[in-house]
């Protein structure tokens, strides 16, 4: 067992001066060992410990999650706030690296069998039809809502607050994480929440609405143009996942 | 810096080993003092990691956060670092002295007061941060913590400000204590890393100064003295821990990142007590013992503004209290200055190379030398003196003297390498000079310009009279809910 | 002069500058090694690892981390804290809420889509959109095109661009880091001086990016921003008298003997084959400045730091050692002229008399 461990802290240096040298391969082969012993010392010591429960198996698919917080919201949405959304309202933990591959997932069932599924979680289009970093639609949603002028990002903001201060004011014992989630949001509205004070949902929702007020016009007039482009351009696929770069050069518009 | 300190870096050089800058212990140094060694995360304002702390050298009490993200483990490193500071502190509120005062009631003192080192500048900083981050805690309404959390809050926001304030040992950075002794043959710059610094000193056997201070550099050595880590470690050792323990948090993965501080740590505890047995070798200045009263003082009026619960300290000082502040720092550095060269003949060597100091030897003298008619005839004794610096003086130029406490003299004549003075002040009250008081022919002598009796600082408002252009007076601090609300993230 | 610089880089592409590299080029510019091999885009970091010193430089997954979770939460939501940081700073108007990804065009159209942005915005005044998030601008820099990415570009206040520059270091009841804040500033800077030189380039006046750049840092303990505005006209008149002595390094490089080169001889996997002693040969053949300062900023500092203290410079203590020494730049010179064992030479009279008083009031009060 000592020796295990002189092993481990000779190991560790030797590691960092290879970092420090930069010599990568070196590095890992060593970091490899490193992790080898490691697992070897945690099995020695641990001997008598149970290993660590499997992470239960949520009862919702992961894809059925995501849905039900973007309808929640009724806006694109980035990962960030769609696991806010679960984790407030649904106390439910989902993991931003449970991300990466559901959009590639969703286009590729998408592709191999068209409009099988009742929904699919699709990407928002620019106003260049890409599709934009990291913000999440549905499918079933009307094509001026998955694609973005330069406004689109504060309506959708604004949009989304105030059907988050909604569903919060509906619920009879409002749980603590939405509250502070629509805090934080009200924060970032003018007349919406005042300090450190937690948000008042009817409050957070006349300031939201106010604001909005005054984008949502030219908003859906760059929307609707966007969305008739789209319909106008792209195939099916691309206009729920998006079109390539160079594909989105032909109709931009600059 | 002098050309005196830039001469015995340049000889540390040529030597291979750090060189004395003075003759004598400036600081205080306690018989118990506690070591306190933090070390926090990279990026973050304030994320404590761990934290080395305690009064004895064997027994040190390693705090570790496995999860410095996460706010409830940092106001637990907290508590826990309240379970140890906080009855060393309260341990010296014990005993105390009466001291009497001249024209005022006679008030309490405690016989002694705790002494906090840390290993350099920037931990005492943190300690001031972390102060900053829990003195406004409550132990009650949202995100309560536990009591002890504020009042830690509070010392280490004292003990951090303490620290700033020249002359003040009450909170100590080990390497601005030891530079302050040595001059090494590396740049300021460098010094701030505590093992090279030590390495200059008292560099291990069969090698020299230069060297061990090199090696005091490969942080797989010796790892940084803190509060920042060395990035290696972050990334190979630190990260891989601290991913285990959010995975798993079991016992286990606590004691794999206890291990990984604890090797980080415990380097920087050893020095931190070579270093302390390196100042106490060193014979302490004489006063030292006086500036330590006053840091007595200041420690016991803060403890009963603790007692009577007075309110945390301000986010920010007042225009009073800043102007206030800055006055009393500049008259600190200044008597601090003063009291060092009277103590050290080496510091003094510094004022006599600038012309604001002499040493020479009495030529003649002429003790009974009176100045003026009938009542007003006063003793003024003429001493010349030889001297070979190079003193800038003008007659008129009122000078004291390290040989004699309570010493005046006047500058009468210069000429040449000869100056002329006349005692003014320290003769007794009869009407010749007191035996001894008037220096004699033979006799080495030093005068400097210097003295230690500074104008009191300009009048200051009271607080609350703080004009409008200033601010106004300062809100008075009302604790709410606020401040506990404040994120800690 | 560009073909005398690629032979002394040798055959490698130039290394670009980013920001934080140019805003460093300031930092020592009296240095002729670093003039010359940042002129010649030379890779410092690896060469001062082939030549034994490698730069003790490192940063933390912790703080790399911390930095980005930041900066994703300043701009999370269209940038609505940063909006109203905007607000709350500027003014900005209610309806002054458009955001352009410049990044959505995919990385090799970045800079030509935000060239068409900006000229658009300039045009255009306030149908613009107010926040253009990962914009990718260039600098030219003795002959190179470095790019550059600054977090985000504001328009739209007043008609007038500003750089964002956020940070990850805390300001704590309204005060941070000096030195953070002054290296901030220093890349913002550099932001700055891109940007004008895309409106110039476009045909619209420059100094319609503000000099004021808006710093967005964490307050206190939390993950809340807070806005400042930086005044970087000093930085900028620094930068630009730098980035103007590099475009003048030809004399530097004329006074080089012939045939001197810092090739590394790369072989196919980019490993250097050209002996160490023969690179170090080369660079010592540049004077370099060598400062403590450099320790934290040039990736040769420790080169030339051992060659310093090899030399016996005085350089190696510091400017505060070097300001009282009077202009003697050895060690043992100045030893020698403190012991009496040297003479002093013209002009040295003065310096000499005090270091001799020095060395005889130490021995009086040690000895």
């Amino acid at each position: 067992m000592d020796a295990l461990e002189r092993r481990i802290a000779d190991l560790r240096a030797e590691v960092r001066r290879a970092v420090k040298a930069r010599e990568h391969s070196l590095a890992r082969s060593l970091r490899g060992e490193l992790r080898r012993m490691e697992h070897e010392w945690d099995r020695a010591v641990g001997a008598e410990e149970l290993p660590a429960p499997e992470p239960e198996a949520p009862l919702l698919p992961i894809r059925e999650q995501v849905h039900q917080a973007l309808a929640l919201l009724g806006v694109p949405a980035a990962p960030k706030l769609i696991v806010a959304v679960n984790d407030a309202f649904f106390s439910r933990a989902l993991r931003g690296s449970q991300f990466t591959s559901l959009r590639r997932d969703e286009e590729r069932s998408f592709r191999s069998d068209p409009y099988a599924r009742p929904y699919y979680l699709c990407s928002a289009l620019t106003d260049r039809l890409s599709p934009a970093r990291g913000l999440l639609a549905v499918s079933t949603w009307a094509p001026e809502l998955r694609v973005l002028g330069p406004l689109s990002p504060r309506v959708d903001f604004l949009t989304s607050a105030v059907r988050v201060a909604e569903h919060l004011a509906r619920l009879p014992e409002p749980p603590p994480g939405a509250v502070r989630l629509l805090t934080r949001m009200a924060q970032n509205i003018p007349g919406a929440a005042e300090g450190f004070a937690p948000a008042d949902p009817v409050t957070a929702i006349r300031a939201a609405r106010a604001e909005l007020e005054v984008h949502r016009a030219a908003d859906a007039a760059q929307r609707a143009e966007v969305a008739a482009r789209a319909g106008r351009l792209l195939p099916d696929v691309e206009r729920l996942f998006g079109a390539a770069a160079l594909g989105a050069l032909r109709g931009a518009a600059c | 810096m002098s050309t005196l300190t830039a001469l015995a870096r340049l000889k540390a050089v040529r030597d291979g080993t750090a060189q004395r800058i003075t003759t004598v212990r400036h600081c205080h140094l306690a018989p118990r003092p506690m070591v306190f060694v933090p070390l926090q995360l990279a990026g973050e304002a304030l994320a404590p990691l761990g934290a080395m702390v305690g009064a004895d050298p064997d027994h040190p009490r390693l705090l570790v956060v496995p999860q410095p993200r996460n706010r409830d483990l940092r106001f637990a490193f907290a508590a826990e670092l309240a379970e140890v500071l906080l009855p060393y502190v309260e341990g010296f509120a014990k005993t105390t002295e009466t001291v009497e005062r001249r024209g005022g009631d006679p008030y309490e003192r405690c016989l002694d007061a705790p002494q906090i080192l840390v290993p350099n500048r920037s931990a005492a900083a943190f300690a001031g941060l972390l102060g900053r981050s829990t003195r406004f805690r409550r132990a009650d309404g949202p995100y309560p913590v536990h009591p002890s959390v504020p009042l830690l809050g509070r010392w280490l926001t004292y003990f951090a400000d303490r620290s700033r304030r020249p002359g003040s040992c009450l909170m100590m950075s080990m390497t601005e204590a030891l530079s302050a002794h040595w001059a090494t043959g590396q740049s300021a710059l460098e010094d701030a890393n505590l093992a090279a610094l030590v390495g200059w000193i008292d560099p291990p056997a069969g090698m020299d100064g230069r060297r061990a201070a090199e090696e005091a550099e490969d942080p797989l050595l010796w790892p940084p003295a803190g509060p920042a880590t060395d990035p290696g470690f972050d990334n190979e050792v630190l990260g891989p821990a601290v991913r285990a323990y959010e995975e798993a948090p079991t016992a286990r993965a606590v004691e794999r990142v206890a291990q990984a501080l604890r090797t980080q740590l415990e380097p920087t505890w050893r020095l931190m007590w070579r270093a302390v047995e390196l100042l106490r070798a060193l014979p302490e200045g004489s006063r030292v013992a006086g500036r330590w009263e006053t840091d007595r003082g200041s420690f016991t009026r803060f403890l009963e503004l603790v007692a009577e619960g007075g309110p945390p300290q301000a986010r920010r000082d007042g225009a009073v209290g800043a102007a206030a502040r800055l006055a009393a720092l500049e008259r600190a550095r200044a008597s601090y200055d003063v009291q060092r060269a009277y103590d050290d003949p080496l510091v003094m060597a510094e004022y006599r190379l600038t012309g604001e100091a002499f040493t020479g030897t009495v030529v003649s003298a002429d003790p009974e030398n009176t100045e003026g008619e009938g009542r007003s005839r006063k003793l003024r004794p003429l001493v010349t003196v030889r001297t070979a610096d190079p003193a800038r003086l003008t007659p008129g130029a009122v000078l004291g003297s390290p040989d004699r406490r309570g010493h005046a003299a006047e500058v009468v004549e210069v000429d040449g390498d000869e100056i002329t003075l006349k005692v003014t002040k320290g003769m007794g009250r009869g009407k010749v000079a007191a035996p001894g008081a008037v220096p004699e022919p033979g006799e080495r002598v030093t005068y400097t310009t210097l003295t230690d009796d500074f104008q009191s600082s300009a009048a200051l408002p009271e607080p609350e009279r703080t004009p409008w252009t200033h601010g106004g007076p300062p809100e008075e601090y009302v604790p709410d809910d606020d401040d506990a609300r404040e994120e800690w993230s | 002069m560009r073909g005398r610089l690629d032979e002394l880089r040798g055959p490698v592409p130039p290394r670009a500058h980013d920001a934080r590299a140019i805003a460093a080029l300031a930092a020592n510019p009296g240095c002729a090694r670093r003039a010359v091999l940042d002129a010649a885009g030379v890779d410092k970091d690896l060469t001062a690892r082939h030549v034994g010193f490698p730069a003790p430089f490192g940063q933390s997954q912790f703080a790399i981390t911390r930095g980005n979770v930041f900066e994703a939460l300043v701009k999370e939501n269209g940038c609505a804290e940063l909006l109203r940081l905007l607000r709350e700073l500027l003014g900005l108007p209610i309806a002054q809420v458009g955001y352009q990804d410049v990044e959505s065009v995919g990385s090799h159209l970045r800079h030509s889509h935000t060239r068409a942005l900006i000229d658009r915005a300039a045009r255009e005044g306030d149908d613009a959109a107010v926040f253009y998030d990962h914009p990718l601008l260039s600098l030219r820099i003795a002959g190179q095109t470095s790019y550059l990415e600054p977090d985000v570009v504001a328009f739209q206040v007043g008609g007038r661009f500003h750089i964002v520059e956020i940070k990850s270091f805390a300001v704590i009841d309204g005060q941070a880091e000096p030195e953070k804040v002054a290296a901030a500033a220093r890349q913002a800077a550099v932001y700055v001086l891109a940007l004008r030189a895309l409106l110039a380039d476009l045909g619209h006046d420059p100094e319609r990016v503000s000099h004021d750049v808006v710093l967005v840092c964490p307050e206190n303990f939390a993950n809340r921003p807070v806005a400042t505005l930086v005044d970087v006209r000093r930085q900028l008149a620094v930068l630009r008298r730098q980035l103007d002595r590099m475009t003048r390094v030809d004399h530097l490089v004329e006074e080089l003997p012939p045939g001197i080169t810092f090739d590394l001889a790369p072989d196919s996997e980019g490993t250097p084959t050209r002996p160490a002693r023969e690179v170090a040969g080369a660079l010592r053949q540049v004077p370099a400045r060598y400062a403590p300062d450099c320790l934290s900023t040039c990736d040769m500092c420790m080169f030339c730091r051992d060659e310093a203290r090899c030399g016996g410079s005085t350089d190696q203590l510091g400017r505060q050692v070097r300001d009282q020494l009077g202009g003697v730049l050895g060690v043992d010179e100045a030893l020698a002229l403190a012991e009496g064992a040297a003479e002093p030479a013209e002009g040295q009279e003065e310096i000499a008399q005090l270091l001799r008083l020095a060395h005889r009031l130490r021995e009086e009060c040690l000895g």
